[in-house]
């Protein structure tokens, strides 16, 4: 009895610690400052050094706490009444994340252009970039992902309009109206929610949905969040934000955006299906935007004529097929909603990384096999996986969807499938055609990339061919993650109060 | 039959609110319209989340003054009320501080005109040529262009950009 209660109360400690990668990044956010004035070397190593923390407090975590859920009910209260944190592997899995990637495309580690202060700025935006995104994946209320989705925004309106150029403000005004509206359609799906349930409660929500929610006034609210939640994953309709902001940002904090913040989002609207809103037709919406997504955003790639914005319109179709893949009913579709999203995750940020010197026309890049041979080689490793070349990850988590979508076998789902394979055939033209440019005769100059970005685009390099030599593992890992994922009795037992594991 | 109590009526003109902003900012071609828009919208929004815990007579939900808690308004929507417009007010800030840099960078604050030049100003950056604009007509003008109606400080500034706004 007294070993078991020792046993809890330590187990309990443990997962105290969870707010950490949210708490640290948000105090070192607004220490960054005043850190500054008295040292400004200890402003520049402060925030990777908290990074490095919260990365090591999660991965702790998980290695102690193994691969089953827990929940934290914040400061002791328990849900429904108090707030929750919610840790299942893929919220600790982008947990852990975040900090990572954030690390691999940190703006400066030096001073950079514009002395310290400037520096400082920089450096708080990014952490509370880092903060908010960290609680977007852990949150388990609406109230709480409304707050977070917000500050992420405005830390990312601050992180795009750092160039300080005309263009890069105009494009953050538009960004901050679209953004701006959906947190309007998103409050009002929540809005609605909360008068037909009564709670904000994820879990809560969920128990009492198929009572309250299978019915015209439910899918009108999943129709507003989806808008709402669909800006930051550059969903069909309020995506127009996209090309603009990702040519005028710091080609590093594009980066981060399209890779890492767009999947936030994703993630939110996966557990809203997935909790809240399991009727057919809010699927069937998702899939309906996700292929306009997918096949807007390949043709606008195809005409692009410079590499930032073709990288940009190019995110917009691989995001539509995501948005695809999650919207395939069943476990499958679970599973390769996750495949895709991890494989735009980690090749576009590291095509964004190497768009840091490229960011000039495609016709400028003739001939940059010459001058930089690894970073074409790289290149031209990503374009194959993403056009879904086999062996390569891409391959494998394109035909997942192309499976699902096949087993599903409407109407919808076949035009879905044509959509795809359509986009396929469009994204290996405009593709190919800057992978031969890169190997064309002519010596050019051009900027080699930055040996930083290069290495992390080697790193990511080698990181999807590890995937593809281990397919197996990582496969199967993938599958657990969706089946958990997909369990919503599961995360209302963990959830709810009678489970929850109390902080002393 | 549907009665229409005072609730109703609130619930109906909160939801125009937010119709009405949002289309504001869907067919308004100046960034500072849209902006006004954006606050009606959300005015709207945050009228229907209060409106979600109001009950008719009931008191602010304080324990201890010796109400049951039967009557009393419900309290979470008005603490997400409250984020929610502390939100709005930063936002807003932010989006008219934007505006006066993007008003000293070109001189307009006309959605059309800031979309072609940006535009043009993006595809010099990447030295790549820049499209058409999108509100020339396909295929060149058959007459010569009419004399623009310049609207006073509000809407598009023509006929030339004022280039000494420039910095």
């Amino acid at each position: 009895m007294i070993a078991d209660m020792t046993l809890s109360r330590l187990l309990a400690a443990d997962v105290g610690y969870l707010v950490l990668p949210v708490v640290l990044p948000l105090l070192g956010a607004f220490l960054m400052q005043p850190l500054a004035r008295v040292s400004a070397r200890g402003a520049r190593i402060l925030g990777p050094l908290l990074l490095v923390l919260s990365a090591g407090i999660t991965a702790q975590l998980w290695l102690q706490l193994g691969d089953a859920p827990f929940s934290l009910a914040i400061g002791g209260f328990a849900a429904p009444l108090g707030i929750l944190f919610y840790a299942d592997r893929i919220a600790l899995l982008f947990a852990l994340a975040i900090p990572v990637f954030a690390l691999l495309f940190w703006p400066e580690f030096g001073p950079g252009a514009g002395g310290r202060d400037q520096a400082a700025r920089r450096d708080a935006l990014m952490l509370l970039l880092v903060a908010a995104a960290t609680g977007l994946a852990l949150s388990g209320d609406l109230f709480n992902i409304y707050v977070f989705y917000e500050l992420a925004a405005v830390a990312s309106f601050g992180l795009v309009a750092l160039t300080g150029t005309g263009r890069s403000q105009v494009a953050t005004f538009r960004y901050l109206m679209i953004s701006a509206f959906g947190s309007v359609f998103a409050l009002l799906g929540i809005a609605i929610l909360y008068m037909q349930t009564g709670t904000l409660n994820l879990a809560q929500i969920a128990q009492l949905a198929p009572e309250t929610l299978p019915n015209p006034i439910g899918l009108a609210a999943f129709a507003l969040m989806l808008i709402g939640f669909g800006v930051k994953a550059e969903l069909f309709p309020v995506n127009t934000w996209v090309p603009e902001v990702y040519a005028g940002a710091p080609a590093r904090v594009s980066a981060l955006l399209a890779g890492l913040v767009s999947k936030l989002a994703v993630l939110v609207v996966v557990r809203l299906l997935v909790l809240i809103f399991p009727q057919p037709e809010a699927a069937e919406l998702m899939l309906v935007l996700g292929v306009l997504g997918i096949l807007t955003g390949e043709l606008a790639a195809w005409r692009a004529k410079d590499f930032p914005r073709m990288l940009a319109f190019s995110s917009i179709g691989q995001l539509g097929m995501v948005f695809v893949a999650f919207a395939i009913s069943g476990e499958i579709g679970l599973l390769a909603g996750l495949a895709v999203m991890l494989h735009h995750l980690i090749v576009k940020s590291a095509l964004f990384g190497l768009a840091v010197r490229w960011s000039g026309s495609l016709e400028a890049l003739s001939g940059a096999a010459g001058v930089s041979p690894l970073a074409s080689a790289l290149f031209v490793l990503f374009a194959l996986s993403l056009i879904g070349v086999p062996p390569l990850p891409g391959f494998w988590a394109k035909i997942l969807v192309l499976i699902g979508l096949a087993e599903g076998g409407t109407p919808l789902d076949m035009m879905a499938l044509m959509a795809l394979l359509l986009a396929t055939a469009i994204e290996a033209s405009y593709l190919f055609r800057v992978a031969i440019r890169l190997y064309e005769d002519t010596p050019t100059p051009v900027p080699p990339p930055a040996r930083r970005d290069l290495g992390v685009a080697a790193l990511l390099g080698a990181l999807l061919l590890a995937v593809t030599v281990g397919l197996k593992p990582v496969a199967d890992r993938l599958g657990e993650d969706a089946a958990q994922l997909g369990e919503r009795a599961l995360y209302i037992q963990t959830a709810l109060p009678s489970h929850v594991a109390r902080k002393d | 039959m549907m009665s229409f109590t005072f609730e109703t009526v609130v619930l109906i003109g909160a939801l125009g609110l937010a119709v009405i902003g949002a289309l504001g900012m869907v067919i308004s071609n100046h960034l500072f319209r849209m902006l006004l828009a954006l606050a009606i919208a959300e005015s709207g929004a945050n009228l229907l989340i209060v409106l979600t815990g109001f009950r008719a007579g009931g008191v602010a939900p304080i324990l201890g003054a010796g109400d049951p808690a039967a009557s009393m308004v419900d309290p979470i929507p008005q603490v997400l009320v409250l984020t929610a417009i502390v939100i709005g007010v930063g936002v807003q800030a932010l989006a008219v501080a934007l505006l006066i840099k993007v008003y000293q960078a070109y001189g307009t604050l006309d959605v059309r005109e800031l979309r072609d030049r940006m535009d043009a100003d993006v595809a010099a950056a990447a030295g790549v040529e820049a499209d058409a604009s999108q509100d020339a007509p396909a295929g060149g003008r058959p007459l010569s262009p009419a004399p623009s109606r310049g609207t006073a400080g509000f809407g598009r500034r023509s006929p030339a950009p004022a280039d000494g706004l420039r910095p």
